[in-house]
Order: C-alpha cells, then structure tokens, then sequence
C-alpha cells in the first residue's frame, strides 16, 4: 500500500500544493503538483525531516532597542522549535551586536547556529 | 542659500531605498531621501520572520536583512538619508518640499524631482465598526508585531485574530512561538487575504483554525478585552443568527487590509485613484504633476517586497530623468482599462518609453486554467489559477507601443480558459 501525502509548498511565494507517493517503507516515489526543484526537494524534506527556519528576539542591554531580532541560520527541525524558542529567550546580549553574529551555536543540539539578523548599536 | 537636490525621496522602506539607488544609477548626483523615524528600512525592519527577497537575492531573508543589503548599497553607491526627519508639507504650485529635524530646524527644499515612497498602514477597528466595547487588548497586526520584535512586549495570552492578511497570519504563530495562545483566524470572505503558504506554515503547522466567512460581531470587556462574539457571514456578509459563539480571549489582532499613506501626496495635488487609493501613476510612476513620481505601497498595496523594490528603482531612475530634462512634456499617455474581473492594477497611464510591468488584483479567485492578457494583443499568459491574495502581471515591451498604429486603450483582464 502506498501512501499520498498533500500539503502546501512554503519555499516561494506561489505556494504549490504537493502531493507526495511514499512507498511501503515511508520512502518517496513520486513528487507531483510542483513547478520547480526546491518544491521537490522541499516535498521530500518535508515527509522525513520537517524544518523551518525559526525567528524571534533577544534581550539586548544597552542597546538602541529593548531587543534584537536574530533567526536560525539554516532551517531547524520542526519538532524542535519550541525548546529554541525556549533557548533563545534565555539569553541576553550587550550591544553593540553586528547582523549574523553568533548568538548561540547549535541551538538545541539541531547544529542550527542562532545569528543576529540586524546591526543594534549601543545607545 | 538654496540647497541644490537633484532627486528627494520621501520614506526610506524598501520603496525610498531603491528610488535613492535608483536615481544614482541613472546619474542624479544629489539625492536625498527624508526619514522620520531614527533608523532606516521602514517596516521591514519589525517583520523578522524569513520571506523576503528570494526573487531579488535568490535566497529567503528575514525584512531587517533584506533592508540591511539596500542600504548597504544605497551607502556604497552615494545616497544620502536625513533621519528623524518629518515632511510636513509638499506645496503644489512650487513643489517645495517642508522638513522638520530637531538640529536642523524647519527647511524648506526645492529639488527638481519628488519621489513619494511612504508605504501603507493598517486599517484600523474604526473602519468596520464592531459593535460592543472599546477596552485595551485589541491591535492591528502591524502595531503587535512592532511590540513584540522592536520593543519585546507581549500584547497579550491568548489571542483571537480578525481578518487573514499576512501580517495576521504571521503574527499567530510568532505569538505561538512566544508561548501565547491563539484561539483562531476569522476572515469574513470566503477566500484567504494571504499567501497559501502563510496559512500552511502560520496556522496548519500550530492547528490554529482558520474560519472562512465568520466575523467578529461583538466585542466584550470593560477596562481589558475579555472575549469576542464571532459568527458566520452570508453571501451579503451578514452574520447568520443562531452560528454567534463566545469565544474568550485577552487580544484581538485586527489584519483587516491595507490602505496607501497619501496624505502628501493629496497636499501635492497629484491625482489619487479612487479604488488604488494611491496615486495615479504611468509606467514611469510619475504621477500628475510631471516633477512627482511614486512607488511601492503608496501606489498599490503589493504582495512582495522584491516587486517594491523593482518599483522603487524604477521611480528613481526615472525622477533622475526628469530632473535632468530627459522626458519630455508630452510623452504618450495610452490609459490601461482593467476587464470584468479585475479589481485593481497600477500604472493606469503606459508611455511607452519603457518596458512596463502592470499589477493587478482579480475581483474573485478563479480557479483552474485561466490566461492574464492586455489587449490590443499586447500580452498573453497561461494561469494555474488567479486569486486575490496574489497579485497577477502584465509585462508590455516600449517597442510594442512604440510600433503600436492607432492605439488608444488597453485593456487588461483574466478570464478562465
């Protein structure tokens, strides 16, 4: 028995619907109703490893902002999400902080780094 | 003395960012773009989730990384910004500009070309007029999300949100990643006002249920929001009685449209589009006044910040032309007409001088096979579908209307196939 699996596209703004084949062995057989590879390889991304890009903010001291925006650095696991956001909101960072800056490395285990993603310069 | 400025631009977002590049490239040599607020980029600036600029930089950044590379180049290629700026006058017969800065005082500027990139704003509770209570709790989208990614308040634990634009969308699940509670999306149409895809990773990923044709009717709480009153809508959108349900909450998050910001534009005396709300503009987004251009949101509320950008350098280059004598007075002025199911579109004016993109919003979705075309046989595209919530484009080349014999109108329209 095959199994089709239907969702949305999130890699672009056009937002394909998918329909993914998995075979017995949960393996992908066929990606359809995509309109280019990063919808195929988000499709079978999506099927054994979900991620998504997480952002949020830091806590800032002395900064010309309460907070600093940052984001994961690459897409991390989508179970995972909330234990980083957990993580992220326990940190505080001195400004100056520079956009891409290491706030922490390997979020969570996930080997996401969290970076800042604007320049916040000291009051 | 009279301060010589070859271009001023009037906002730096994503539009005011590139108009000033815009304008440099094509040789203006003093331009100048006025800010109010102390830091550059506009409203990308709060909007910290990734999205952005895949079209423009090939890969998806967040708004303030977006923001961070124009302006970078915008620096590097000789634009000028003046922050903690104010415009609070534009007069009509002289086009002098009127700024207000705490060290510099009042100025009155005269340049030779005007770009207005002021953006948009939120529609706010007062414009539809909910019966009930008037207590705090209750934000546009926008105003939460500035709380939340610039000044790190929570507006509030569990929130219920009205309307499905995308800045409604993605402040459910930022409040969902900061630990609040969101009860559901209402949108009173019977289509989503955002992309799909900000339904699939917003709400689908959280279980946040989104209700089609249900609207908020009541609004309940004294000195704090306690809870809403929703209920299903008709074809007429008028709540059905007997589907009112109670639904308990603190917040209530307002993602109800956006309206163009032309308050200067109005006091310039340039043409505004009454569906639009924006100023009428041709394919060189200039407007009415010949010395005025525009570009981005306060044209016509787009989708993607990368065609913003594309609109922003446009305007620009073509102010720097202006400014330099290099269109003339009496370039073509071919109106584009939109067809039965077109509900907006910017320009309204094709010259022919350049090649032009044309935006446009269907009335309705149609879905299934349908073909985007302008007529007289100017441009025809194959569509999957076309819906509201994500604009269409007509691409006509100057050589077409160049060539063009006896070309009066074009029409622009999507019908299904």
């Amino acid at each position: 028995m095959s199994e089709e699996r239907k969702f949305i596209c999130v890699s672009c703004p056009l937002g394909c619907g998918l329909t993914v084949t998995l075979d017995d062995a949960g393996e992908v057989v066929k990606v359809e109703g995509n309109t280019c590879a990063r919808g195929a390889s988000y499709a079978r991304s999506e099927v054994k490893d979900p991620r998504r890009v997480f952002a949020s903010t830091v806590r800032v001291k002395g900064g010309k902002l309460p907070v600093c925006p940052v984001r994961s650095k690459t897409p991390a696991p989508k179970g995972k999400l909330f234990e980083i956001a957990e993580a992220v909101a326990g940190i505080e960072v001195d400004a100056p902080v520079r956009i891409g800056q290491v706030l922490i490395h390997n979020v969570c285990g996930t080997d996401a780094d969290i970076v800042a993603s604007r320049d916040l310069e000291a009051v | 003395m009279i301060e010589r400025i070859d271009v001023l631009i009037i906002g730096a977002g994503p539009a005011g960012v590139a108009a000033g590049l815009g304008a440099r490239r094509e040789g203006a040599e003093r331009v100048v773009v006025v800010e109010r607020d102390w830091d550059l980029g506009g409203i990308l600036q709060q909007c910290i989730h990734p999205g952005f600029g895949l079209r423009t930089f090939k890969e998806e950044l967040t708004g303030p990384e977006y923001m961070h590379r124009f302006i970078k180049q915008a620096h590097d290629e000789g634009v000028e910004f003046r922050t903690n700026t104010m415009v609070f006058q534009i007069d009509r017969e002289t086009n002098t500009v009127w700024t207000m800065n705490k060290e510099r005082g009042i100025e009155a500027l005269n340049p030779s070309a005007i770009v207005l990139t002021m953006g948009c704003r939120e529609r706010p509770l007062g414009a539809i007029r909910i019966p009930g209570t008037r207590p705090s709790g209750i934000y546009t989208a926008g105003t939460a999300q500035r709380f939340v990614n610039m000044e790190g308040y929570m507006p509030g634990k569990r929130a219920v949100i009205l309307g499905s634009g995308d800045i409604g969308l993605i402040m459910a699940r930022r409040m969902i990643w900061e630990g609040a509670e969101v009860e559901g999306v209402y949108e009173v149409m019977s289509w989503p006002g955002g992309l799909r895809r900000n339904i699939a990773q917003c709400l689908d990923d959280y279980g946040i249920p989104f209700h089609l044709k249900t609207t908020v009717t009541k609004i309940h709480g004294q000195d704090r929001l306690e809870g809403v009153t929703v209920a299903e809508v008709d074809d007429h959108m008028t709540p059905i009685k007997g589907t009112e349900r109670y639904v308990e909450c603190d917040t209530l998050l307002l993602a109800i449209g956006l309206i163009p910001e032309n308050e200067l534009s109005r006091m310039a005396g340039v043409d505004i589009h009454p569906v639009t709300g924006g100023p009428v503009v041709n394919d060189l987004l200039q407007t009415s006044n010949p010395a005025i251009f525009a570009a981005g949101n306060v044209v016509i509320v787009y989708d993607l910040v990368d065609n913003v950008s594309d609109e922003g350098l446009i305007a620009g280059a073509s102010a720097a032309k202006f400014a330099a004598g290099k269109i003339s007075a009496d370039v073509k002025r071919i109106p584009v007409k939109g067809g039965e199911n077109v509900r907006l579109y910017s320009p309204q004016y094709i010259t022919g001088e350049t090649d032009a993109t044309i935006f446009m919003r269907v009335t309705h979705p149609i879905e299934g096979a349908c073909k985007v075309f302008a007529e007289p046989d100017l441009y025809s595209q194959r569509l999957r579908y076309a819906r509201p919530g994500e604009m269409n484009e007509v691409h006509i080349k100057a050589e077409q209307i160049r060539n063009a014999v006896d070309l009066s109108e074009i029409t622009i329209d999507i019908q299904p196939l």
